[in-house]
């Protein structure tokens, strides 16, 4: 006879009703992880989408993600000459908010090197890559947008062509990818009277020099909307992405560290750059958060138990006079609190089944994770009901003759 | 008739220095199997220090408990697997029923059989809870039974392990004088008809006459006691 399965029976209610409050806790717990999770691979995504042998970045900086990166796109051309270099491509990235049919949109706008990518590397999940350098774009489903869809962006309009899942930035914004130039347009878009007064200072810089004076003909350019001085720089790009010979890469980064403007990251330097600058600190305040609900889960179970158990003097009482076997005993405690265990675990189960899909952050349940919270649990609710043991050892069936 | 257990010389002291208190004064006593024996005795007197020594639950002192001619626990110390011995052998029957209150009548027998190693437990637990004509509760859990009731179950749960020796401290101090009565003669017919050794701890001097043996007890010292014509 089970006496663990008797006395659940006898308080269905309250068992439940506990099973229950620890399944909560337990969801939020298993929530905080996969919280955790979905935004280290939330934020991975944007590097390992892009599937480059080496990231060359401005020299000295961390960027693209981590900070800011402005490279000369020439490193392009340069890079693309190094000897084992199969292809270099230009890449930007920019945040930028929109407000789309009434709806505030953040969006991390992703420049992609068109012709050599026009994202043939991304996970789509409907929809094509870029078929053209100008107007079409590529987002994630999150962003709410459908294929066919328009975004206005820098007064142009964006056609959505293709559909990414789970392409967002470690702060939960969705990505968009599309043509570097398109990026570049969209970041150095400038309002019409920004770019009045930005020619009148052109021109009053000109009237104030040598040159300007002797040549009045150089102010009637630096007036023509439609003019751009040759001596002006291309906007730059964030960063040249690097596909080379698997066996060369050695060489290729040997070559390409010691230019004095770049600074060169292999995919997983900049992904650990990623993690490390960038969600650190969400990751120690979703482990302590883990630590805290782990220890009140504990203590709650432990507490529970433990209240259980001592309602039980009594019977356990006169059970140890009829002589029961100590292991019965300890078994009663031990099966209720895997019993509790195993209940709390499903109803968090279910509850994330629910509740996880509605969560404003992804919440990632990887295999590891689906292992170990049940394990977890397991080892919560035994350590938990050490209290009750203990009790229970201490239990002198004496007691069951004092009336 | 055999002895199912047997005390010699058992002493206990409770307490210190000035505030010691004798219990136990060298108490011998032998219970032969198939017999049934009252313990009288004021409060106070050792009538439950005895009983736990007898039931094994706090060994006195000094002194030797000899078990179906088995020495089990001498000056204090167990000889034996005490806990094993009082699930195989022993029965007990409380002042209150003292049932397991998760369990159901039958469960409640049914547990004391699993103890005690028998097999076949609910059947056994039916035909027990027959034989004390309760079986028509046997479904019920203790807070719904009767105090009769109860104490009747308690008696079928200490049958189910067949015991050599059956404990009652008291079973009649929540009933009335008719059910007193029939506890009594129901523990008289249990030692005549099973053979089991029947120690009873009781003030109701109304029911006397079921018992084979009378003892009293007084400052922790036993003694025959004569019955009163």
């Amino acid at each position: 006879m089970n006496l663990a399965l008797r006395d659940v029976r006898r308080h269905l209610a309250r068992f439940v009703g506990t099973a229950a409050g620890l399944g909560l806790l337990l969801s939020v717990v298993v929530a905080m992880q996969g919280i955790y999770a979905g935004m280290v691979d939330d934020a991975t995504i944007l590097t390992r989408a892009m599937r480059a042998n080496l990231w060359l970045v401005q020299r000295g900086t961390r960027g693209p993600f981590a900070e800011g990166s402005r490279l000369d796109p020439s490193v392009e051309a340069r890079a693309a000459a190094v000897p084992g270099v199969h292809s270099a491509r230009p890449y930007t990235y920019q945040l930028i908010q929109r407000q789309h049919h009434g709806a505030v949109m953040r969006i991390a706008l992703v420049g992609l090197g068109w012709p050599d990518d026009p994202g043939s590397s991304l996970p789509l999940a409907r929809g094509r890559r870029l078929a053209q350098p100008h107007g079409e774009m590529i987002v994630d489903a999150s962003l709410g947008l459908d294929l066919g869809e328009s975004l206005e962006l820098a007064g142009e309009p964006y056609r959505v062509v293709g559909l990414t899942r789970n392409a967002l930035t470690s702060g939960g914004d969705s990505v968009a990818f599309l043509s570097v130039a398109d990026a570049q347009l969209v970041a150095f878009d400038q309002p019409a009277e920004a770019a009045v007064l930005e020619r009148a200072r052109v021109v009053d810089r000109l009237r104030r020099t040598d040159l300007g004076r002797a040549q009045p003909s150089l102010e009637e350019l630096a007036n023509d909307p439609r003019w751009r001085g040759p001596a002006l720089a291309s906007p730059p790009v964030a960063a040249v992405l690097i596909d080379a010979d698997p066996h060369r890469i050695d060489a290729v980064r040997a070559t390409m560290a010691s230019w004095g403007d770049v600074t060169v990251y292999s995919q997983t330097e900049e992904e650990a750059l990623l993690l490390g600058g960038v969600i650190q600190r969400a990751r120690m305040q979703i482990g302590l958060f883990t630590v805290i609900l782990t220890l009140t889960a504990a203590v709650i179970v432990m507490m529970v138990m433990y209240n259980l158990t001592l309602e039980k003097t009594h019977d356990l009482a006169v059970l140890k006079l009829m002589g029961a076997p100590r292991h019965r005993l300890l078994g009663l405690v031990l099966q209720q609190a895997w019993l509790l265990g195993a209940l709390g675990y499903a109803v968090a189960y279910g509850i994330g089944q629910l509740a996880y899909p509605q969560f404003p952050r992804r919440v990632l349940i990887t295999a590891d994770l689906a292992l170990l919270a049940p394990v977890a649990t397991l080892v919560i609710v035994t350590l938990a009901s050490i209290l009750g043991l203990s009790h229970v050892m201490r239990i002198d069936p004496a007691r069951a003759l004092e009336g | 008739m055999a002895d199912a257990v047997q005390a010699v010389e058992l002493s206990k002291t409770y307490g210190a220095g000035t505030t010691a208190v004798l219990a136990l004064d060298k108490v011998s006593l032998t219970l032969a199997s198939g017999s049934v024996a009252a313990l009288l005795g004021p409060s106070g007197s050792g009538k439950s220090t005895l009983i736990k020594a007898l039931g094994f639950v706090s060994p006195a002192d000094t002194g030797e408990v000899f078990f179906a001619g088995r020495a089990v626990v001498k000056d204090g110390v167990p000889l034996a697997d005490l806990a094993r011995l009082r699930r195989r052998h022993l029965g007990f029957v409380f002042q209150k029923a003292n049932l397991t209150s998760f369990l159901t009548a039958r469960e409640n027998v049914e547990i004391a059989c699993d103890f005690g190693g028998k097999p076949n437990g609910r059947k056994r637990a039916r035909e027990l809870l027959g034989y004390l004509e309760v079986a028509h509760r046997q479904d019920a859990y203790p807070e719904m039974l009767s105090g009769g009731e109860q104490q009747r179950v308690a008696i079928a749960r200490a049958l189910a392990n067949e015991p050599s020796l059956i404990l009652a401290d008291e079973p009649t101090a929540s009933l009335d004088s008719v059910r007193s009565r029939m506890v009594m003669e129901l523990l008289r017919r249990v030692a005549h008809e099973r053979g089991a050794a029947v120690l009873v701890v009781t003030h109701d001097h109304r029911a006397l006459d079921v018992f084979d043996v009378l003892y009293e007890m007084e400052d922790g010292r036993l003694r025959p006691a004569a019955r009163q014509a």
